[in-house]
């Protein structure tokens, strides 16, 4: 099915599929959830201003993790560039939470920071990878197609991103 | 000959194809470096798969970005709809009010100009004047109007010396004799 993106109705439908998955990467790739909505915003106020017409929802949902992805990266960069990579690591941990169970949600964070700065600590092209395999249900095929990579190149990456945070992981 | 590790990840991530995929499983079945890797593999990806957000934390998230867009891009779409319906309505209700008016208009000059009964005309419409017809003017050009082709020669000359003028006729071309 066609996906026009002004389409009040069709931008729904995408919004609701897509915007878990989009948070997700920009948060994994940002490590700021607060960074990671202000993008997700971003790119959905351009996949709704540039009223484009997808030929299908799987090209929408494509489009619009290529821009979150892009407009992520730059903004890690520019953060990079501005405090330093060692005053990006320390301000790392973020706890902003809903939930009142205390205990649990202190190992959560400390494992999720523990979790954020392993990843923060990849090299881009395999940093991205490897957050799209873990934290959407996205397959080799369809990262490739974000990427614009080959399947086998995502493969390669996620095997060796897997082994760079086996070993940073394990030394914590 | 044990799994390489790349095929395990693959394995790992559900992405290996048959006959490859039958294949390990076999091998996985009676190798324990094998199985010991696998869970090594399979507890990294359970560990990051802890630090991910849950529905619940994204849904405040969703929730604002989309409460955006309803303020300010579909409200934007209803408004200019809305706007092009005021438009519409502004434009349309003098027009009628106009073709009304027209419409009355044109129904009282019917009975004022057209009807030929003046006496149904004054119960229909009283105080308005009886219309201009021929049986209501009188030109004043009716009158007899008198010129000099009026009279004859002989009044003319008669008229004129009773006021005391002498008059001296002469015709065109004949010369008198002297």
């Amino acid at each position: 099915m066609e996906i026009q993106s002004n389409d009040e109705r069709a931008f729904r439908g995408v919004y609701e599929e897509v915007f878990p998955i989009i948070m997700r990467v920009v948060y994994h790739v940002t490590n700021n959830r607060d960074l990671a909505e202000e993008i997700c915003q971003e790119a959905f106020i351009r996949f709704f201003d540039k009223g484009m017409l997808f030929p299908s929802s799987d090209d929408a949902k494509y489009w619009l993790i290529r821009v979150a992805k892009n407009l992520a990266i730059n903004q890690v960069k520019r953060k990079v560039r501005e405090q330093g990579m060692v005053e990006k690591l320390k301000q790392m941990p973020t706890s902003r939470s809903n939930t009142t169970d205390g205990e649990h949600v202190l190992i959560r964070e400390e494992t999720r920071a523990e979790v954020q700065a392993a990843i923060s600590q990849l090299p881009e092209k395999f940093r991205l990878v490897i957050v799209m395999k873990e934290y959407t249900d996205m397959g080799y095929r369809e990262i490739a197609e974000v990427l614009r990579i080959s399947e086998s190149n995502v493969k390669v990456r996620v095997h060796r991103a897997r082994k760079m945070l086996e070993s940073m992981l394990s030394q914590e | 000959m044990c799994v390489d590790d790349q095929l395990l990840n693959t394995y790992l991530d559900n992405e290996l194809l048959e006959p490859w995929k039958t294949q390990v499983e076999e091998h996985l079945s009676y190798c324990n470096a094998c199985k010991l890797r696998l869970s090594q593999l399979e507890e990294i990806q359970s560990r990051l798969a802890s630090a991910t957000l849950s529905d619940e934390e994204i849904a405040p998230s969703m929730e604002r970005v989309l409460t955006y867009f309803e303020k300010n891009r579909f409200s934007e779409q209803s408004n200019r709809h809305l706007f092009l319906h005021k438009r519409v309505q502004i434009k349309l209700v003098p027009a009628i009010l106009t073709s009304a008016a027209a419409f009355v208009v044109v129904f009282i000059a019917s009975f004022v100009l057209f009807s030929s009964n003046p006496q149904q005309r004054q119960e229909i419409l009283p105080g308005v004047a009886d219309p201009i017809d021929s049986n209501h003017i009188r030109q004043v050009s009716d009158s007899p109007r008198q010129s000099l082709d009026s009279f004859s020669l002989e009044q003319i000359i008669n008229h004129l010396d009773k006021l005391g003028y002498a008059v001296k006729l002469e015709l065109k071309a004949i010369t008198p004799l002297e």
